[in-house]
């Protein structure tokens, strides 16, 4: 079978407001290839892929699927474009048939036999589910990762000509990737394109025929299928200059003399069915915390800072003079006792975005400086306001825009700025360098090796492992919902934490990529 | 429908459970205190009371089916003003030929709607705040056609009102919309409508046509409100423009009644109609105590309570424990 | 509203950002001007002292009916029980007067119970935002029921309580009524009293803030520890204090109590909330633009009825009026930006 060109994008770009989305991309694929579209969080990945499936449309160069232009996620279905999206879309309120089949009929056609539709849907779900599925249950009912494979399975039943999976094996583990790759070949055998649109290295050189790499909105190369390695990928995702060499010397700096532990969790349960586990946090560290999605460092990090409580085990902190633990039970507790909770989700739960930037950092310490009657004294409050600002380096108009006026990076430092300038004593951040310039990162590392040195203690979630490099002093990594595998100083290294995301040592996993790549 | 099949249908949606059970226990409660409900003058009234209320609540089910939490405040003020116009433009003017008369209300309810389903659509403000304005204009303007109850019925519709047969013409309206509603379920609208409801996000990127559903939806409400107003006209055969806008909160508490979600996405004419009918039943049987001059505000005080109670049953009995 | 610390209007950024906030000031004070105008050209008497304390003191009751409206609509809330509330305060106000209860501690009583509605109002809803609305017309409705079966137990006349309505009271809610031998209804001191101290209050005090990051950010004000059931609950239960707060004095107003009395308000509170440019999504506006609505609105009803329009016809145009008033602030993402 020849192969053609399915998809073309050229010189698309796509602003929303003021940040520049996409400014250049050209994208080529054709039929029967996997086709990976690589970048950074917040390169555009995810833009590209919703122009290219009619969600949004760009607002210069031209998107083409099978020689169409698609305006409209109506039209990508007509032309048989499917597309499986980063959020998980099903209605909680129906039943798992009706939810495969959404959109499937015609306007105002007579529903045809759902018995035909049934058997192959089973067929479907079961293989990809691995254990049988009822059909009439109702999804609201099933746990997320049954969600996730119901959206694979309505884009799959579609049977596509080209299909775009946006970061879709996020709820999946191991076992469940495997089973969505065989499903993955088994389309790219019948001649569709497949686009898998991600951030995990390790997932795309497995699978992909051919690379894109996106960095900062522009396509900055394409990548052949024996081109495709980690480092090849890395030196295209982050350019040289990029690379974190000045955060590389500034960890296991702190003296390695008495470090008293700051933070104690003891038999955590942050996820249902994991094994109870042990943390234990020294003052002047910073210890990274990795995993893949949904191995439980995420609901640690959020236990640790009470905005969930755990599934079993407590949380201690030494007190400020030092002599005892005391129990964190709340979130209120753990804000009293200097723990604050940075988020990466800006968007959802970092800030108020019709607020001014002053009110964003100053609502964060407004408990702190209350008067009688819960009246604020604002006195203090511009002060620290001009401290963290200049710490930061936030590059700001007037401190009474609203803070979406802000670029992703100084919007960030506003919400590191807001936990700063509480003076706390642990640090919890939850992947903050998401969707970041490398300028922003650089700030974060130095301020926070800064705290550290001065005595505090810092919890740092990141997605992308290089973040570790040179700059955690330990990095926990999670896999099946408690710690896996706690690496010291010296053994911080990239495969190393590859390995123990996947839950393997680090022959193992060396062996079951090059496997994994033959066949 | 066979009780076995009926059984069936309680069985696959756990949402009609709850009306069922009510209005089994309503039927129970007028059996023993006033029985006279079953004979053939007490059914052919209830019938005709009852009609208007019902197709009122169908009327609001495939506009709150279609979510955005679009609970249509406005059915009430108009069906006051199909009534209102019916009455003092069309017979006031000598026009009073069935035809005419069945052409306008529908026409008037269908052509109203839509322009509400196009606001909602192109100006993109909350349905509910669209409704609420549409309240407080169709209010108005239906004072300003009418400001006192006046006019009566063409002759045709006034043998309606008697309420002397349970085959009445008021009954065949109601079938009529049942119709409508069984064949509108049998084609993909009403899949593409419930998933809509459920979840417009993913109903518009699986390539659902979510703006024409809901423009439909409304259009199909449309039709119910003017059957109701027609059936309204019947009972109190004349013109009134006040006593329409109280079925509002009625039909909203009908609905709720009825297990449909104000969210979206679930609702249907079995459970839109149960809980019109629970509604009916229930006013029925306050009526048989005599509370004297207060007798009225039992009955409002009753509505707010059933409201608030469903509204707490509907979110705290049916819902399912989200897996997330 | 807002307190500007450093004075940037210069740069562009500065203007697109607060483009929104001068914007409702900006078209607020136009539409009042346009409306002052009109009346001047089109009614004769409109600009005099007399209609002036006419329309202060309509706005006044107004103003304190729709302080609990715009606190709702700071959080993405409704409040459909205000008029309810009014109503049921306005007749049992008379017949605990008639119970024997002192006037003063009648007052208290009913604005307590108020609250108390209110924040049952909240308690109910908050597990169903979505349909809050919906719950406190449903509360509304049961309360004004309950109130009526109350005060009309023993009296044949069901919805309308008769009682001798204390001089003070009728003094500060009546036309003529004086301050400090002004010649000032006192309800509108009150009303500007009640302004001042809202204003300074959501912009100076933890929960005034509150209410600001829970209307912009529920997950983001729960991560910094900020409830947001209790403030939910709580602006609940100061709009019901509020209304009820209302219904007492439109009692000196009226001189009778009756249950219909706060029929209006239904959807004046709402459309004095969105004239004035409070969004109705949460988060954006204040007590200051809903001053600038209901002003726009009284005076607006005021014009209409010099110029001969019935009730009917003012409420039509009041109506029409809300849509592409909320167009203009809180117009709904496009379903492509939701995903």
């Amino acid at each position: 079978m020849p192969k053609q060109v399915t998809v073309r994008l050229t010189e698309v770009a796509k602003s929303f407001g003021e940040t520049r989305a996409l400014k250049k991309c050209n994208f080529e694929a054709c039929s029967g290839e996997v086709h990976a579209i690589v970048g950074e969080n917040g390169s555009g990945k995810s833009t590209m892929a919703k122009i290219m499936s009619g969600v949004l449309n760009a607002d210069a160069g031209e998107a083409l699927i099978l020689n169409e232009r698609i305006l409209t996620p109506l039209d990508a279905k007509r032309i048989g474009l499917a597309t499986i999206f980063q959020e998980v879309l099903v209605a909680d309120e129906a039943s798992v048939l009706d939810n495969l089949y959404v959109g499937c009929d015609s306007f105002f056609s007579m529903r045809t036999s759902t018995e035909e539709r049934a058997r192959e849907a089973q067929a479907l779900l079961d293989r990809l589910v691995g254990h049988p599925m009822d059909l009439k249950a109702t999804v609201g009912d099933l746990p997320l990762s049954v969600k996730q494979w119901i959206v694979i399975a309505r884009a799959i039943l579609r049977r596509p000509k080209v299909l775009i999976l946006d970061e879709s094996s996020a709820a999946l583990d191991l076992d469940a990737t495997l089973r969505l790759h065989e499903e993955i070949d088994r389309l790219r055998a019948t001649g569709s394109t497949v686009i898998i649109v991600t951030h995990r290295i390790a997932e795309l050189v497995r699978i992909a025929d051919r690379a894109t790499v996106l960095r900062d909105g522009v396509t900055v190369g394409q990548l052949q299928k024996h081109e495709i390695t980690e480092a090849n990928l890395l030196a295209l995702m982050t350019p040289a200059d990029r690379r974190l060499s000045e955060a590389a010397n500034t960890s296991g700096r702190a003296s390695q003399g008495d470090r008293t532990i700051v933070l104690k969790a003891s038999d955590m349960i942050a996820q249902r069915g994991g094994a109870p586990f042990n943390f234990t946090l020294e003052a002047g560290s910073i210890v990274g915390v990795a995993g893949l999605d949904g191995q439980g460092q995420d609901a640690f990090l959020r236990a640790v800072a009470r905005i969930l409580a755990p599934f079993g085990g407590d949380v201690h902190i030494r007190s400020e003079d030092g002599n005892e633990m005391a129990a964190v039970h709340s979130l209120l507790d753990a804000a009293r006792l200097g723990i604050v909770y940075v988020s990466g989700d800006r968007k959802r739960e970092g800030i108020f975005p019709q607020q001014s930037i002053f009110e964003n950092l100053a609502i964060g310490i407004y408990r702190r400086n209350l008067g009688p009657c819960g009246v604020i004294r604002k006195s203090e409050l511009r002060k620290t306001f001009a401290r963290e600002v200049d710490r930061f380096r936030v590059k700001m108009g007037s401190s009474q825009n609203r803070i979406t006026s802000l670029s992703g990076g100084n919007q960030q430092k506003i919400l590191i700025g807001r936990a700063f300038a509480n003076d706390p004593r642990v640090i919890i951040l939850n992947d903050p360098a998401r969707g970041v310039d490398l300028g922003t990162k650089r700030d974060l590392y130095r301020e926070l090796r800064a705290f550290a040195d001065r005595g505090g203690a810092v919890i740092y979630l990141s997605s992308e492992i290089e973040e570790f490099l040179g700059f955690a002093d330990r990095v926990d990594v999670f896999h099946g919902g408690s710690v896996f595998r706690s690496l010291r100083a010296h053994e911080i290294e990239e495969e190393a934490i590859l390995a123990a995301m996947f839950g393997q040592s680090k022959a193992e996993i060396v062996e079951f990529t090059t496997e994994r790549k033959v066949h | 429908m066979s009780l076995r099949k009926s059984l069936s249908v309680l069985a696959q949606d756990r949402s009609l459970f709850v009306p069922a059970a009510l209005f089994a226990a309503l039927i129970i409660g007028v059996l023993l205190l006033s029985p006279r409900l079953f004979t053939v003058n007490g059914l052919a009234g209830a019938i005709l009371v009852a009609t208007p209320l019902i197709l009122t609540t169908l009327a609001l089910t495939p506009i709150v089916m279609a979510g955005r939490g679009s609970v249509d405040l406005s059915v009430g003020p108009l069906l006051g003003f199909i009534n209102v116009t019916l009455i003092s433009w069309l017979v006031g003017n000598g026009i009073t030929s069935p035809f005419a008369v069945i052409a306008w209300v529908v026409c008037l309810g269908a052509a109203y709607q839509l322009m509400q389903a196009l606001i909602i659509i192109y100006v993109r403000i909350a349905p509910i705040i669209v409704t609420l304005a549409s309240f407080l204009i169709l209010s108005g303007l239906n004072l300003m056609v009418m400001s006192r109850p006046e006019g009566v019925a063409p002759d045709w519709m006034l043998s309606w009102g008697a309420g002397t047969s349970i085959f009445s013409p008021v009954l065949l309206l109601l079938v009529a919309a049942f119709a409508i509603w069984a064949i509108m379920r049998r084609t993909s609208f009403y899949s593409h409508l419930r998933m809509t409801g459920a979840d417009e996000r993913m109903a518009y990127t699986s390539g659902v046509q979510v703006d024409l559903i809901r423009i439909v939806a409304h259009v199909l409400g449309g039709v119910f409100v003017g059957l109701a107003a027609l059936s309204y006209t019947a009972l109190i055969s004349s013109g009134d423009p006040t006593q329409g806008s109280t079925y509002t909160l009625q039909a909203v508490t009908a609905l709720v009644l009825g297990g449909a979600n104000l969210a979206g996405g679930r609702g249907g004419a079995v459970g839109s109609t149960l809980g019109a009918i629970n509604m009916f039943l229930i006013s029925y049987l306050l009526s048989t105590f005599s509370f004297g001059t207060v007798s009225g505000f039992v009955t409002q005080m009753a509505f707010g309570l059933i409201l608030v109670g469903s509204l707490l049953v509907n979110v705290f009995l049916i819902r399912r424990q989200a897996a997330n | 509203m807002t307190t500007t610390v450093t004075a940037s209007p210069s740069t562009s950024t500065a203007r697109s950002n607060n483009l929104q906030f001068q914007r409702s000031i900006v078209i607020g004070f136009g539409l009042l001007v346009v409306l002052l105008i009109a009346g001047a050209i089109l009614v004769p008497g409109f600009i005099s002292l007399r209609n002036a304390r006419s329309i202060l003191l309509l706005a006044a009751f107004l103003g304190l009916a729709s302080l609990g409206q715009t606190f709702c609509a700071l959080v993405g809330a409704l409040d459909l029980s205000i008029p309810y509330l009014i109503g049921a305060a306005n007749i049992l106000f008379p017949s605990l007067l008639v119970a024997g209860l002192p006037a003063w501690l009648a007052v208290i009583v009913v604005i307590i119970l108020g609250a108390v509605v209110g924040s049952a109002n909240g308690i109910l809803s908050f597990r169903l935002q979505g349909q809050a609305l919906i719950m406190s017309l449903g509360v509304g409705f049961a309360i004004v029921g309950a109130v009526q079966i109350y005060t009309s137990l023993g009296t044949q006349f069901g919805g309308t309580v008769f009682a001798p309505i204390p001089a003070w009271l009728r003094n500060i809610s009546a036309f003529n009524g004086t301050f400090l031998g002004l010649p000032i209804p006192p309800v509108v001191v009150i009303w500007l009293a009640v302004v001042g101290f809202t204003i300074w209050g959501l912009h100076n005090t933890w929960f005034g803030r509150s209410i600001y990051a829970v209307g912009g950010s529920r997950t983001a004000a729960a991560r910094l520890g900020i409830s947001e059931f209790s403030v939910w609950t709580a602006i609940h239960a100061i709009s019901g204090a509020m209304s009820a707060f209302a219904g007492v004095l439109l009692l000196g107003f009226s001189g009778g109590g009756f249950v219909g009395v706060g029929d209006p308000y239904l959807f004046t509170t709402v459309a004095a909330v969105v004239i004035g440019g409070t969004s109705l999504l949460g988060g954006v506006g204040g007590y200051g633009a809903t001053v600038l609505g209901v002003l726009v609105l009284t005076v607006l009803t005021s014009l209409l009825v010099g110029l001969g329009l019935d009730f009917p016809a003012q409420q039509a145009i009041i109506g029409l009026l809300i849509i592409p008033m909320v167009a203009i602030y809180a117009r709904s993402p496009h379903i492509r930006n939701q995903i």
